[in-house]
């Protein structure tokens, strides 16, 4: 593994985009950054600027509204990059399933690498997400190394 | 010495030393997560974040963009190897004060109005700490006689002469670490990242290790403070020396909120200003009663 795709899974950065969610999962997040779950351990960063980050992390149903500056901020994160839904809402649409102004879980708009399901999901879950997305990021790393010992 | 050992040495110390402030910058946030009763990252943690970087798929706003956030890194980088090489303080002020200004020129090139905004206020920082930051050199420059790093290397009694110097030092070493209360232009919270802001993946990376190595810069001019024939004791002192000015610098970090561009301002620079002459005042007093 080369020295930038270990770099990689050490140092993921966020960005959080609520698309109309209740603040219900977006304190949750919040309380990720205090010293009691403290996530800088995982040299996690709350970037708050797409450019930057490399985790986008969606709380909340796509409202028809949130739906364009949705995938604007996802358009403007540079590759590689994962997104994670946070919450039942951001997974399904949740209780506003079928709502006239609702599109149906963000993975209608985007692409979604790892669901955390609950409402409002625990912090313990937040994180647990953001590493299992990591997990996924170092399994795509080897097996593109496969492929290309393959050839 | 040999000429070659020597500058085996030189050539060693400008490669390694941005990585080693890096290293450095990765105490201090572990420090700082301590302080605030966390765990904090691995010491390695800055280093990760920059490989990182180097690692994402480039996006660029426009070409003057990255021209200048290279000029950043050059001009610094030429600054820091002026003074490794033991040339004159002077020019290497003003090859890091011109970087700084490419840093503030590359954020105007974009529309974004934060990336505006945290070039204003860089400019202003740079306003504030330059003057202060001029009058310490120019101190320094005069007790030595020389204002060449090469013989500043070779006096020994900068710290006891000049104690307000390295106070108003570590006002400069506050704005110049991004550190609260001065953090003024990358503002996390207010403007995002300020002049960094449309900066992203490899291009960020180029104003990172800008920023280790004006750090460098600034532990180099903090070493000057203290030279002793013993290499082991000029060493120890000058790691001591480096620890207490991060020290204060964290514990002002984390005991102060930000304020604003106008505080920063003014108390920088009477507060430098005020502390430098004060300093100089004692001295000339001192030599004309004949205690030194």
């Amino acid at each position: 593994m080369s020295i930038i795709e270990k770099s990689r899974l050490k140092s993921p950065w966020l960005l959080h985009f609520d698309t109309g969610s209740c603040n219900g999962c977006d304190i949750e997040i919040l309380a990720c950054l205090t010293p009691r779950f403290d996530i800088e351990r995982f040299g996690i960063l709350n970037k708050g600027n797409p450019k930057h980050a490399d985790v986008l992390v969606v709380t909340g149903p796509v409202s028809k509204r949130a739906k364009e500056r949705l995938k604007r901020l996802y358009e403007q994160m540079p590759e590689p990059k994962l997104v994670i839904a946070v919450g039942t809402c951001a997974c399904t649409g949740g209780v506003f399933h079928n709502c006239y102004n609702i599109e149906q879980g963000i993975d209608k708009v985007i692409p979604v690498d790892v669901y955390v399901p609950g409402c409002a999901a625990k912090p313990e879950a937040i994180i647990d997400g953001v590493i299992t997305a990591l997990g996924k990021l170092q399994k795509l790393q080897e097996e593109s190394h496969k492929k290309k010992g393959a050839k | 010495m040999d000429w070659w050992v020597l500058l085996a040495i030189q050539i060693a110390i400008i490669v390694l030393a941005p990585f080693l402030a890096a290293i450095l910058l990765g105490l201090d946030r572990i420090i700082t997560a301590r302080m605030q009763n966390r765990v904090g990252p691995p010491v390695l943690q800055v280093l990760y974040d920059f490989f990182k970087l180097i690692g994402k798929k480039p996006m660029l706003l426009n070409r003057p963009q990255v021209i200048f956030a290279v000029l950043y890194l050059m001009f610094v980088a030429f600054a820091f190897v002026l003074f490794v090489l033991g040339l004159d303080l002077i020019i290497i002020f003003f090859a890091a004060a011109a970087g700084s200004v490419f840093l503030a020129v590359g954020a105007f090139t974009v529309r974004s109005p934060y990336s505006h905004m945290g070039a204003n206020r860089e400019l202003l920082q740079i306003a504030a700490y330059e003057p202060v930051f001029l009058l310490a050199l120019l101190l320094i420059g005069i007790q030595a006689g020389s204002f060449n790093v090469a013989d500043l290397y070779a006096v020994g009694d900068l710290m006891i002469l000049l104690p307000l110097v390295f106070v108003a030092l570590i006002a400069v070493l506050v704005i110049k670490l991004q550190k609260s209360p001065y953090d003024v232009a990358t503002a996390h919270q207010e403007i995002v990242s300020g002049p960094y802001i449309e900066y992203s993946g490899p291009y960020l990376a180029i104003t990172k290790l800008g920023h280790w190595y004006e750090f460098a810069l600034m532990l180099g001019v903090i070493t000057l403070f203290f030279n002793s024939d013993n290499i082991v004791v000029s060493i120890i002192v000058k790691i001591a020396l480096i620890a207490v000015a991060m020290l204060v610098v964290q514990v002002i970090d984390n005991v102060t909120a930000r304020l604003t561009k106008e505080r920063m301002l003014k108390f920088t620079a009477t507060f430098g200003i005020i502390v430098i002459a004060a300093n100089y005042a004692i001295i000339v007093v001192l030599q004309n009663v004949g205690v030194i």
